[in-house]
């Protein structure tokens, strides 16, 4: 990848800091002083157990939620979330895949991938519809499924519909729930080679919660471990790999973690 | 923030400068048709783009089509490999975002075709829905043990006792506002006394049983679709079924007797409030007294007119536990089907209740009642 004057950032640069993250729901503490980081260009995955709060991360790094504690930076400017329309400039720059799809049930696929268009550009309309039919075409959606709704979608065909929205406005950095899971292995092997494809060619910077082994050997730059509401570690697979940590090996040597990295060596 | 894409005429060609955003072509969109360019050879330069998207790179794959359709030579200078790569990227699509699919948009005759059709085979699966619900209602009359006490209970409640204070509310004020109007008419007669006749027999025979079976197709008739409606789309009827409970059993049967029993109670009390307020307004405004007002009552409401409106209730209670109910089960798949089928719901129970409620009028007029 070369660096050039076109890029929003240059490779490597810090691009999300979350400083502090503390979040709290009544008595239960969910997040609990997290630092993390995001670079350019990269693929983190939030990883960790049912309940950890990979979640909550990130919905507080993608502006959806106010942390009860700590600062949340994007391309280095510190966000609010205090309203909905705070710092509107800087969500367009960020796409977000939630883990349902959330497309609007009374809108095509077409129109659904258009809303952010029509919304944030005085493009015409049929600009405007070749530009969503692009990024249609690129979440690996047949051109057909374009007219139909979501209720006629299957499951991952919906998955890639909210990736297709997500990007409509070419964002800096795409946000991805799950991705993967409710996926059968050929659908889900598919949205692995979507996220790369799509971090190669709009040079985006993904950051993916994930339950599925096989993605993280797959797709993840990084990696950070949420556990105990806390980040147990953050680092390369490899790097991962070698902690003698108890939390990391537990996770990582699980009998499914065990079985994707075997896979993976193949 | 300001630096707008640009294209500007320089020598031989053009040089693109500026933001190639969705956020800021539109301008330059609008207006390069109309630019001039060289005759043969067109050479642009797009060093001098800060920023481009997609939307921009589309807008550039446009311009340099439509030069080569002209038989011009393009050629392209200083662009790094993100223009190079989204040039490529929209090249690569051009065929298909040059044609959008859409759903297929109906003809005027086909839509009312589609929708007669439609309506046809709801109204068909409507009957076929009561028809298994009284065969289910059959089954618990004969064997009682099959009928869920404890749920008929609750939905007594929440149908019948929490229902009280609105009933209760809105009767009280149809009996004020209907003295107000009658009385100002009959004072001039000097014929106040018969407000208790107008109060007594629009109240008692129509407006009562009509405002109470109205406000609970409202407020219950909808709750009963939502819930099912709900349960259809997390798949607990399945479970229901799967576990050999019939739905019917457990989640029409207790909603339609419970309402059955709920509503001519309720039309009572919406009777009673009525009348109430009749005799509130009379008192203050046409300064009858209530004695007076409730002699001229127990001689003009005759037992026939109390049972004709109290007789209307349960019918109406069916009319909206059904219709409630089987616009549940009408839910498909998504929670937006849940929000149309509940309005469906409410505006179809009303509207046979009105026509049940006409029919009601000729029939007692033919029979004198």
């Amino acid at each position: 990848m070369q660096p050039g004057k076109a890029h929003a950032a240059d490779d490597g640069q810090v691009v999300v800091r979350g400083r502090g993250l503390g979040m709290r729901f009544g008595a239960r503490v969910v997040l609990q002083d997290i630092d993390i980081e995001v670079r350019a260009g990269e693929v983190l995955a939030i990883v960790g157990g049912s309940g950890s709060g990979k979640s909550t991360l990130m919905r507080l790094l993608a502006m959806l939620q106010a942390p009860t504690s700590g600062t949340v930076s994007l391309f280095g400017r510190g966000v609010s979330v205090a309203a909905d329309d705070a710092d509107a400039a800087l969500r367009r720059r960020l796409g977000i895949m939630f883990q349902q799809g959330a497309l609007f049930g009374d809108q095509t696929v077409l129109q659904n991938v258009s809303v952010p268009l029509r919304e944030h550009t005085r493009l015409r309309p049929e600009v405007i519809e070749q530009l969503a039919m692009l990024k249609i075409e690129l979440a690996g959606l047949q051109p057909d499924a374009a007219a139909l709704y979501p209720r006629q979608l299957s499951g991952g065909m919906r998955k890639r519909a909210a990736v297709a929205r997500g990007i409509a406005l070419d964002p800096d950095i795409l946000f991805l729930d799950e991705p993967s899971s409710g996926l059968d292995p050929l659908s889900a092997d598919a949205m692995d080679e979507l996220v790369l494809k799509l971090r190669d060619t709009l040079r985006l910077t993904v950051v993916l919660i994930t339950h599925d082994m096989d993605s993280l050997w797959r797709v993840a730059d990084r990696i950070a471990l949420l556990a105990d509401a806390r980040v147990a570690a953050c680092g390369s697979l490899d790097e991962l790999l070698k902690s003698d940590n108890d939390t990391v090996r537990a996770f990582f040597y699980s009998r499914r973690g065990r079985a994707a990295g075997a896979a993976h060596e193949r | 923030m300001t630096d707008a894409a640009t294209l500007s005429p320089s020598g031989d060609g053009a040089s693109c400068a500026g933001r190639w955003t969705a956020r800021h072509v539109d301008e330059l969109w609008r207006r390069s048709d109309a630019l001039r360019w060289p005759d043969t050879r067109v050479a642009l330069d797009v060093a001098a783009i800060t920023r481009m998207d997609a939307a921009g790179a589309w807008l550039l794959h446009g311009i340099i089509e439509r030069l080569r359709r002209d038989g011009k030579s393009v050629h392209l200078a200083g662009a790094d490999a993100r223009v190079t790569a989204l040039l490529e990227l929209v090249a690569e699509h051009a065929a298909v975002m040059s044609h959008p699919p859409h759903p297929p948009q109906a003809a005027f005759l086909e839509h009312v075709g589609r929708h007669a059709h439609a309506q046809w085979h709801e109204y068909r699966s409507y009957l076929g829905f009561v028809g298994r619900t009284s065969a289910a209602a059959a089954r618990a009359f004969w064997r009682p043990r099959r009928l869920r006490v404890s749920l008929l209970a609750k939905e007594l409640q929440s149908a019948g006792l929490n229902a009280l204070p609105i009933v209760g509310l809105l009767a009280f004020l149809m009996g004020v506002v209907i003295a107000y109007q009658g009385g100002i008419v009959l004072a001039d007669y000097g014929a106040s006394i018969y407000v208790a006749d107008i109060v007594g027999l629009s109240m008692v025979r129509e407006l009562a049983p009509l405002i109470t079976a109205i406000i609970v197709a409202g407020r219950t008739g909808s709750a009963y679709t939502a819930q099912i409606g709900t349960m259809v789309v997390t798949e607990e009827i399945d479970a229901l079924r799967s576990i050999g409970i019939p739905p019917l059993d457990v989640l029409v049967l207790p909603k339609l007797l419970a309402l059955v029993i709920a509503l001519p109670l309720l039309t009572v009390f919406a009777d009673l409030l009525g009348l109430f307020g009749g005799l509130v307004m009379s008192n203050s405004m046409l300064g009858l007294n209530s004695a007076t007002y409730l002699n001229r009552l127990a001689e003009a409401l005759t037992l026939d007119s109390y049972l004709s409106g109290i007789g209307k209730a349960p019918v109406f209670a069916c009319i909206i536990a059904s219709v409630g109910c089987f616009q549940g089960f009408q839910v498909s798949g998504s929670a937006e089907s849940v929000g149309r089928q509940t309005t469906v719901s409410v505006v179809q129970s009303i509207f046979l209740v009105l026509i049940v409620d006409a029919v009601f009028s000729v029939a007692f007029s033919k029979l004198g009642i």
